[in-house]
């Protein structure tokens, strides 16, 4: 949902006069949606702007960014960061993969997954604090 | 790894950018649920250049992270996902100041990383750094937190306009939008 919000937010300043960036890690949602310029970080997500414990990154990272927002020619502009999360791409493998996942795994992932709705769902329709 | 592979320096197949909308469609029916999610998709992209030089354009931070909120739950690191920590309305804060935000609202990848480090998500210091160094022309006075919801109408129709309000009223001439 992270990738979609920013894209929409992004495309919806971009045609009221505002030019941006989106710093993401999941290139097929930001794609998907459509947006003027991203900066794509093959990493996990969770770590769009660069990687933990290593300001070396952080700064390439959004230097990278404010280059992409500066010089893209047009709209749907996608630069993928050469950084690297590991020499050992087997982590691609993991998220939300249903093959690596056992049925009881399965079965307990439904469940939690409808407790945190409900969870969720406390939290919308409580009044707005901020 | 094939003899091709080998011989030709081919990266493994897997190596490439992660499928998210496949794999999240094959997990959700997996566990049971109905109709795919239809993922917002748009054929046209508006493009604003910019209309004056980085280095002079104040730029404003968007973000997808929430405050640290007490008595929510374990926030991490490495915290399980959290829905009670979610947030439905645009917030904002000032850039002057540090700010304690959290990701375990959200569907990182936990397997992978813990976010221990919000620099990771949160880049205000860097875009700090970047506006002490001539490379922007200043940091927006506020940055925004943008709500992450399932429901397109409530972030196209609601949240979108706000943050678009806020980033005027702000003055920014561009943003930067990190999503998690």
């Amino acid at each position: 949902m992270c990738h979609q919000t920013v894209s929409l937010a992004a495309r919806h300043l971009e045609a009221n006069g505002i030019a941006s960036i989106v710093l993401g890690c999941a290139k097929d949602i930001a794609e998907h949606c459509g947006v003027p310029r991203f900066l794509f970080s093959d990493f996990p997500l969770g770590n769009a702007a660069g990687r933990p414990k290593d300001p070396a990154s952080q700064a390439f990272t959004l230097e990278l960014a404010l280059r992409v927002l500066e010089t893209a020619p047009v709209a749907r502009t996608t630069v993928q960061s050469p950084l690297r999360w590991s020499a050992d791409p087997s982590w691609k493998l993991d998220y939300s993969n249903i093959d690596r996942l056992s049925p009881e795994e399965t079965r307990r992932r439904r469940e939690e997954f409808d407790r945190q709705k409900e969870i969720a769902k406390t939290v919308r329709d409580e009044p707005a604090t901020k | 790894m094939s003899e091709r592979d080998g011989r030709f320096g081919f990266a493994p197949e897997h190596d490439a950018p992660i499928p998210y909308m496949q794999r999240i469609r094959d997990y959700y029916q997996a566990l049971g649920y109905g109709a795919a999610y239809r993922w917002a998709h748009y054929a046209e992209v508006s493009f604003q250049p910019l209309q004056k030089p980085l280095a002079e354009c104040r730029v404003a931070l968007i973000t997808t992270a929430a405050p640290y909120q007490p008595g929510k739950g374990d926030q991490g690191p490495g915290a399980p996902y959290n829905a009670a920590a979610k947030f439905y309305t645009v917030y904002s804060g000032d850039t002057a100041i540090d700010h304690d935000l959290r990701i375990s609202h959200v569907a990182i990848d936990r397997a992978h990383t813990t976010a221990e480090d919000s620099n990771t998500w949160f880049p205000l210091p860097q875009l700090r750094r970047c506006a002490a160094a001539g490379l922007i022309g200043e940091v927006a006075p506020r940055f925004h937190g943008a709500p992450t919801n399932r429901s397109h109408r409530t972030t196209i129709e609601r949240d979108c306009p706000e943050l678009l309000a806020r980033c005027c009223a702000d003055g920014a001439d561009a943003a930067i939008l990190v999503a998690n």
